[in-house]
C-alpha cells in the first residue's frame, strides 16, 4: 500500500528527480488513462492525418493518400472564393449566435423555473414533456412546421385570416425564415438543453438556500445571488463550447427546412458543403471547409477562454 | 499494485475481446477454382421500405447451383442524393462493390477517376439480355471515348406523365376543357374561387405542383413543364439546332415568369407548391385540394394510389388533356428523354468475376430469371392469367402484398418495359367505391399520344456547377416569392449576372457537347 | 428536516407547513411563484400543441379530408391504427429497431467506458502533463476535419459493414468529455484526498468515491450519447451496406424521403394508411425508447447527494 504525502500536491518541475517522483506517484492515474488515450489517438488523430486531403486533389485512396496531387491551398481558395462565401459565413454566424442568445437563456430559465416550482404536479408534467420535442427528427419537425405555417391552411395563417389579415408563405419568406429556424430550434431543444442546467442545479448545496432564507432573502434575490452564480461554471463551459462550434449552425434542421427561395438567408456552410462538396464528390473541398471552420473555431475558443479566465476561475483550459 | 494491475488487465482483456468480436473478419477462403465466385451487388430496390429478400430466397440457391455464384446483395438508399454520397464515399475508400447501380452524374466521375471496368466484351456474352435491353442508344449512353463503362438498362418508360384535370369540377361549373392560355387561366380561376366541388367552402385551388427537378428539367421542375411548354421554354435546354441555348435565355421565358407570377399573385396555384414534397403533393390531390396537375400514370391510376381519391370523391374523375397552347402557338407536356439505369462494374474485378457477372445478368434476363425476379415463384407469388400475364395470387404472398414485395426487389434489373410487364403492372380493374373501370396502362397510352418535346440525350448534357445552380434556383425562387420584383429590367439584369457567374460558359460547354454528340435536332 | 422545496408534498401540506413555521411568503415571493408558474404553463401549452397535432396525424385515417388544424380535433373513435399496424407488421421495421438497440447498448457502454476515465484524469489538476493532456484532447475537437477522413480510417480498419463502425469512431465526444471533467473538478478534493491517504489506488478512488457522487452527470452524458447513437443517420448510411444491419434512422429516411427512384409507384409497402400518418407514426415509434428511458434516469437527478457524503 502506498502512502501519499498529503502536503506536496503542487509539483515542482525544476528538478528532474522530482518530476520522475511525481510521475511515479501518479502511475495509477496514467494507467487509467492508457486505453481511452489510445482510442483517442487512433480515432481522432489518424483522421487528422487523412485530413490532408484538403490540401490535395483527392479522388480515391487506391494508391494511398500521398498519391493524390498536392494542390496546397487551392481547395481553400475554392471555398473562400465562392460567390456565396460571405453570405454563408453571415448566415452561419447569425444562426449560431441567435441560438446562443435565444436557446441558452431559455434553457437556463426553464431549468430554474423547474427547480423553483412549488407545484410538484406542474413541474413533473413540464419536466417530462419539455424534452420530448428533442426526439423528433427534423423531418417530422418540417411536417409540424407545415401544420403551423403552411400558406394554405396553416394554423398561423388561419389565425391571421380570422383577424382579417392576408395569409402569407412564411417558410419561403426570407425575412421570416431566420426566425422560424431560431424559434423552432428553441422549441425543440429548450427542454433538452435545460437538462444539463438542471443537473447542475441539483448539485447545489441546499444549506446555502437555508442560510439565505434565514437572512430574509426573497425568492428573486435567492435566484440572483445564489442559484445563478452556483451554476455559472456550467453556463460558462456550455457557452464556451458553443462558441467554439459557432460555425456549426445545425445542418439537419436547415437542410430539412430550407428551399431555394430562402437560400439567401438559409444557406449555411454545411448545407453548401453538402451540395457542392459531398453530392459532387469533391471531398477535398468538403474537408477544406471543415478545416477552415475548425481554425476559426479554435481562434474563437482561445479568445473566449482567455476572456473568461480574466473574469472567473473556471475556464476550459 | 495488485488490485491496480488486476483492474488494468481486466480492462485490457475486455477491450481486446470487444475489439476482436466487433472487428473480426470472416475468414477469407482463397477462392478455389471450383468454389463459387463471390459477387457483391448494390441494387436499387423496387420498394425500399418493404425490405430485402429473405435469407432463404430461392433466387440465391438457384444462382449458386446453376451459375456457381455466391451472390451478396444490398439495397441502396432510396433517396438519390444518399445513393450518390454512398457510392462516392465507397469510391474514395476504394471499396466499390463488384456490380452496382449508379446515376449518370456520379458514373461520369467514376469513369474519369478510372475506377470502372470497361464492359464492351460483355455484351456478346449476354445475347438474350443484350437483345432485350442494350440497343445502340443504350451502349452510347454509357460510352466515353468509344469505350463502354456501364450497362444501361431501360428505366421508366418515357412520356408516362400527363396533364390531368378534374372533369367533375369542369362539369359542376359548366366549363369545357381549356385549350389556350387564357382559357386555362380562367379555368384555374374558376377552380379557385367558384367552389367547384360544391361543398360550400373556399378550399380549392386551380393548379397543383411541387418542385421536382433533374438535370434536364431545371427549377421549378417537371410539374410545371406544361405551363412552360405553352411559351416554348420547356426543359433546361433548347435542343433545336437553329435556336440552341438555355431556355432561360429565350425571351419567352420572361413571359412565362410573368404568367407564373400572375398565377401566384392571384392564388390560383396551390400556395403550398413550393413547400410540398412529393408525398405531400400526392396526398393533396387525393384530398381534392386542386384541380389541374401533371402526374405519372401509375401514381394516378394504379389501384393502391387511386383508391383514397375514389373513396373521398366517388363522383370525382380526371381527364387527360392536351397541353395548353400559348400565345405563339407553342405547346408541350414537357421534354422527354430515354431513361436508363446504369449498372457499373468496379475495375477491381478480375476476368473470372466479370464472366460471372455476365452469366448472372444473362440468367436474369432468361425466362427463368425474368419471372423469378419480376414476380416471384409461380403459384406462390403469382399465377398466369388467360393471356399469359402474371397476376397476383391474392394471398399474403402475392407480389403486391408486403410479404411478396420482398422477393421482387430486383425487378429493376430485369424489366425492360416489355408488354408482359406493362399488362401485369397496370391491369384494368373496377374501383371499389365508384365502380369505375380504371387502367394505368390505358392512361399511359393516352398520355403518350399528347404533344411532347423530344430532348433525347439532354440528361447527358454538362452539369451545372454547384454555385451557379444555387444562383439559378435562388433567383427564380425569389422572383416567384416577390423578393425580387419581376420587371423586364430586373429580369435582364439577373440573367446578365447569371451569365457572368458562369452561365455563358455553361451554355457554351453545352453547345460543344451537343454538337459533338449529335444531340441537336 | 424542514425543506422549503418539498418534492412530494401536496399543496395542502405545503400550506400547513408554512403556517406551522409561521413563515409567510412575502409579496415578492408570491409574485415570484406566479411568474414561475405562468412560464411553466406557457411552456406546457407551447410544447403540447404541435406534439398533439403530430400524434393525431399518426392516427389519421385515409379518408380524412380536413386541414391539419381540423385534424387536431378529430374524435378519438375516428382514429385509425392503420399506420401503426403497417409499421409493426413490417419485418424490416422490427429488425431496424433491434439494430438500433444494439448500437445503443454497445455504443453507450463503450462511450462511457472511454469517456469517464479520460474525463477523470483530465480533472486531476496536479497531474504532471495535465496541460499537455488537455491540449491533446482539445486539438481534434477544434480541428474537426469532418466525416470523410474518419470514413477513410474506418474503411482502412475494415470496420465497414459492421455495427461497430457506427459507434466506435464517435465513442468519445470531446464536448461530453469536457462537461464531465468540469463536474469531476467540482467534487471537493478532500474526498479524493482522504481516500488517497487511506492508500487507495486511483482506480479505487474513481470507482468508489467519484462515480457514486457523479450519478447525475454520468446519466446525463450517457443519455446524450444514447440519443446521438439512436438518431444517427449519416454514419449508419455511410458505413453500413448490409440491409440486415441498418438501424431505424436509415429505414425512416428510406420511407420518408423516397424520391424518384421508386418508379413502381403502383404499390407501396404501407397500403392502407396515408403517408403522413406513416411518417408521424414511424417517428413516434422510433422516439419511444428514449421517451421511456428518460424518466427512469430522472431518478438519479436527486438533490443533495453531495451534501450527504461530505457530512457523513
Amino acid at each position: 500500500m502506498r502512502r501519499k504525502d498529503a502536503g506536496t500536491q503542487v509539483a515542482d518541475y525544476r528538478s528532474k528527480g522530482l518530476l520522475l517522483r511525481q510521475v511515479k506517484r501518479h502511475a495509477s492515474v496514467y494507467a487509467i488513462l492508457l486505453i481511452p488515450l489510445a482510442y483517442y489517438i487512433i480515432f481522432k488523430y489518424v483522421p487528422l492525418w487523412y485530413g490532408q486531403i484538403a490540401f490535395r486533389d483527392f479522388k480515391t485512396i487506391r494508391k494511398g493518400i500521398m498519391a493524390a496531387k498536392w494542390v496546397g491551398l487551392d481547395n481553400f481558395k475554392a471555398f473562400i472564393g465562392s460567390y456565396y462565401f460571405w453570405s454563408l459565413i453571415r448566415n452561419t454566424v447569425m444562426y449560431s449566435v441567435g441560438k446562443i442568445l435565444i436557446c441558452v437563456p431559455m434553457a437556463i430559465v426553464l431549468a430554474i423555473t423547474l427547480y423553483e416550482c412549488t407545484r410538484p404536479h406542474l413541474r413533473k408534467i413540464v419536466q417530462t414533456l419539455a424534452y420530448l420535442p428533442h426526439f423528433l427528427s427534423w423531418v417530422i419537425m418540417y411536417g409540424i412546421l407545415l401544420t403551423l405555417l403552411s400558406p394554405g391552411e396553416g394554423l398561423l395563417n388561419d389565425i391571421i385570416k380570422f383577424f382579417g389579415g392576408q395569409p402569407r408563405d412564411f417558410l419561403n419568406n426570407s425575412t421570416a425564415f431566420p426566425w422560424i429556424v431560431l424559434l423552432s430550434d428553441a422549441w425543440k431543444e429548450m427542454g433538452w438543453n435545460a437538462i444539463i442546467f438542471l443537473a447542475a442545479l441539483m448539485g447545489i448545496d441546499v444549506s446555502l438556500f437555508e442560510a439565505a432564507m434565514v437572512e430574509g432573502a426573497s425568492s428573486w434575490q435567492r435566484v440572483r445571488y445564489i442559484t445563478l452564480p452556483a451554476i455559472r461554471p456550467v453556463i460558462i463551459v456550455v457557452l464556451l463550447l458553443r462558441i467554439g462550434t459557432i460555425l456549426d449552425a445545425g445542418f439537419n434542421q436547415i437542410f430539412m427546412l430550407y428551399s431555394p427561395a430562402v437560400y439567401s438567408v438559409g444557406d449555411i456552410i454545411d448545407t453548401w458543403v453538402y451540395r457542392a462538396g459531398l453530392l459532387e464528390g469533391r471531398f477535398s473541398l468538403a474537408t477544406a471547409a471543415g478545416i477552415f471552420k475548425g481554425c476559426i473555431g479554435m481562434v474563437l475558443v482561445l479568445a473566449s477562454n482567455r476572456l473568461t479566465r480574466k473574469y472567473s476561475d473556471s475556464a476550459l483550459f | 499494485m495488485n488490485k491496480l494491475m488486476k483492474a488494468v488487465l481486466m480492462a485490457l482483456v475486455i477491450f481486446g475481446l470487444a475489439a476482436l468480436t466487433l472487428t473480426a473478419q470472416p475468414v477469407q477462403e482463397a477462392p478455389e477454382a471450383t468454389g463459387p465466385v463471390e459477387l457483391e451487388l448494390w441494387y436499387g430496390a423496387a420498394i425500399t421500405e418493404a425490405g430485402p429478400p429473405p435469407e432463404d430466397w430461392i433466387g440465391f440457391s438457384l444462382i449458386k447451383e446453376k451459375l456457381n455464384i455466391d451472390l451478396k446483395i444490398s439495397a441502396l438508399p432510396s433517396n438519390e442524393s444518399d445513393q450518390d454520397v454512398k457510392i462516392r464515399a465507397a469510391a474514395a475508400a476504394d471499396q466499390l462493390p463488384d456490380l452496382f447501380m449508379v446515376r449518370r452524374d456520379t458514373w461520369v466521375s467514376l469513369v474519369n477517376d478510372g475506377l470502372l471496368a470497361p464492359v464492351d466484351d460483355m455484351y456478346a456474352k449476354m445475347p438474350t439480355r443484350t437483345a432485350q435491353q442494350y440497343d445502340e442508344a443504350s451502349i452510347n449512353f454509357t460510352s466515353m471515348n468509344g469505350v463502354s463503362y456501364g450497362l444501361a438498362s431501360p428505366g421508366a418508360i418515357y412520356k408516362n406523365e400527363g396533364l390531368l384535370i378534374r372533369q367533375d369540377w369542369l362539369d359542376n361549373l359548366g366549363l369545357s376543357v381549356p385549350k389556350t392560355l387564357d382559357e386555362f387561366y380562367d379555368v384555374l380561376y374558376a377552380f379557385t374561387y367558384n367552389d367547384p366541388d360544391k361543398n360550400g367552402k373556399n378550399d380549392t385551388y386551380g393548379y397543383g405542383a411541387f418542385i421536382e427537378i433533374n438535370n434536364y428539367e431545371a427549377y421549378p421542375g417537371r410539374r410545371l413543364e406544361p405551363i412552360m411548354g405553352a411559351f416554348g421554354v420547356e426543359g433546361t435546354w433548347d435542343l433545336c439546332a437553329e435556336t440552341f441555348g438555355l431556355s432561360i435565355h429565350d425571351p419567352a421565358f420572361y413571359d412565362y415568369m410573368v404568367f407564373m407570377k400572375k398565377l401566384i399573385d392571384n392564388k390560383v396555384i396551390d400556395p403550398n407548391w413550393m413547400a410540398y414534397k412529393k408525398d405531400d403533393f400526392r396526398a393533396a390531390w387525393k384530398q381534392g385540394k386542386f384541380g389541374v396537375m401533371r402526374e405519372q400514370n401509375a401514381a394516378y391510376a394504379a389501384l393502391a394510389n387511386y383508391k383514397p381519391f375514389d373513396v373521398n370523391f366517388p363522383n370525382g374523375s380526371w381527364t387527360i388533356i392536351d397541353p395548353i397552347t400559348g400565345p405563339t402557338g407553342a405547346s408541350s407536356i414537357g421534354p422527354y428523354t430515354v431513361n436508363y439505369r446504369i449498372y457499373a462494374i468496379s475495375d477491381k474485378v478480375d476476368q473470372v468475376k466479370k464472366d460471372a457477372i455476365a452469366r448472372l445478368l444473362e440468367w436474369m434476363s432468361s425466362d427463368e430469371g425474368y419471372y423469378l425476379l419480376g414476380w416471384g415463384v409461380e403459384n406462390v407469388n403469382y399465377v398466369f392469367d388467360a393471356d399469359g400475364i402474371p397476376v397476383t395470387t391474392g394471398t399474403e404472398l402475392g407480389f403486391d402484398k408486403p410479404e411478396g414485395q420482398t422477393v421482387t426487389q430486383l425487378r429493376n434489373m430485369v424489366f425492360y418495359n416489355g408488354d408482359v410487364e406493362l399488362y401485369s403492372r397496370y391491369p384494368t380493374y373496377i374501383t371499389e367505391t365508384s365502380k369505375k373501370e380504371m387502367s394505368a396502362l390505358k392512361a399511359m397510352r393516352e398520355m403518350q399520344t399528347k404533344k411532347w418535346t423530344a430532348a433525347v440525350g439532354s440528361d447527358t448534357m454538362p452539369v451545372i456547377p454547384a454555385d451557379l445552380k444555387t444562383f439559378y434556383e435562388q433567383g427564380l425562387a425569389e422572383f416567384f416569392t416577390g423578393k425580387r420584383t419581376l420587371t423586364e429590367a430586373n429580369w435582364k439584369a439577373w440573367v446578365a449576372e447569371f451569365d457572368k457567374l458562369g452561365g455563358a460558359e455553361w451554355e457554351a460547354a453545352g453547345k460543344a457537347y451537343a454538337e459533338a454528340n449529335n444531340l441537336l435536332y | 428536516m424542514e425543506d422549503k422545496k418539498p418534492r412530494a408534498m401536496t399543496r395542502r401540506e405545503i400550506r400547513k407547513a408554512d403556517r406551522a413555521t409561521a413563515v409567510r411568503l412575502s409579496g415578492a415571493d408570491k409574485g415570484f411563484n406566479l411568474v414561475i408558474d405562468s412560464f411553466l404553463w406557457i411552456t406546457l401549452i407551447v410544447i403540447s400543441i404541435p406534439m398533439w397535432s403530430t400524434i393525431t396525424l399518426s392516427f389519421r385515417p385515409n379518408t380524412f379530408l380536413g386541414s391539419y388544424f381540423d385534424g387536431m380535433f378529430l374524435a378519438p373513435w375516428k382514429w385509425s391504427l392503420a399506420a401503426y399496424k403497417a409499421l409493426l407488421g413490417n419485418r424490416g421495421f422490427l429488425l431496424a429497431f433491434s439494430n438500433s438497440f444494439k448500437i445503443l447498448a454497445l455504443g453507450v457502454s463503450s462511450a462511457l467506458l472511454l469517456t469517464i476515465p479520460l474525463a477523470y484524469v483530465m480533472s486531476i489538476k496536479s497531474l504532471p502533463g495535465h496541460k499537455v493532456l488537455v491540449m491533446i484532447v482539445l486539438i481534434p475537437y477544434i480541428f474537426n476535419v469532418g466525416i470523410i477522413p474518419s470514413y477513410l480510417l474506418v474503411a482502412k480498419l475494415c470496420l465497414t459493414n459492421h455495427l461497430a463502425a457506427v459507434f466506435i469512431p464517435t465513442a468519445v465526444g470531446t464536448y461530453n468529455c469536457l462537461i464531465m471533467r468540469s463536474f469531476f473538478e467540482g467534487i471537493p478534493n478532500e474526498l479524493k484526498e482522504s481516500a488517497r491517504i487511506d492508500g487507495c489506488s486511483e482506480i479505487r478512488v474513481l470507482i468508489s468515491i467519484v462515480l457514486p457522487l457523479s450519478k447525475a452527470i454520468i446519466m446525463t452524458i450517457g443519455l446524450y450519447y444514447g440519443v446521438s447513437f439512436w438518431n444517427d443517420f449519416f454514419h449508419a448510411m455511410l458505413y453500413l451496406t448490409d440491409n440486415k444491419l441498418q438501424p431505424l434512422p436509415i429505414l425512416l429516411r428510406n420511407i420518408l424521403m423516397a424520391s424518384g427512384m421508386n418508379e413502381y409507384v403502383e404499390a407501396s409497402a404501407f397500403g392502407e394508411a396515408p403517408i403522413e400518418a406513416i411518417k408521424a407514426a414511424s417517428v413516434f415509434m422510433s422516439a419511444i425508447p428514449m421517451i421511456i428511458a428518460y424518466p427512469m434516469i430522472q431518478k438519479y437527478f436527486t438533490k443533495g447527494t453531495l451534501l450527504g457524503s461530505v457530512k457523513g
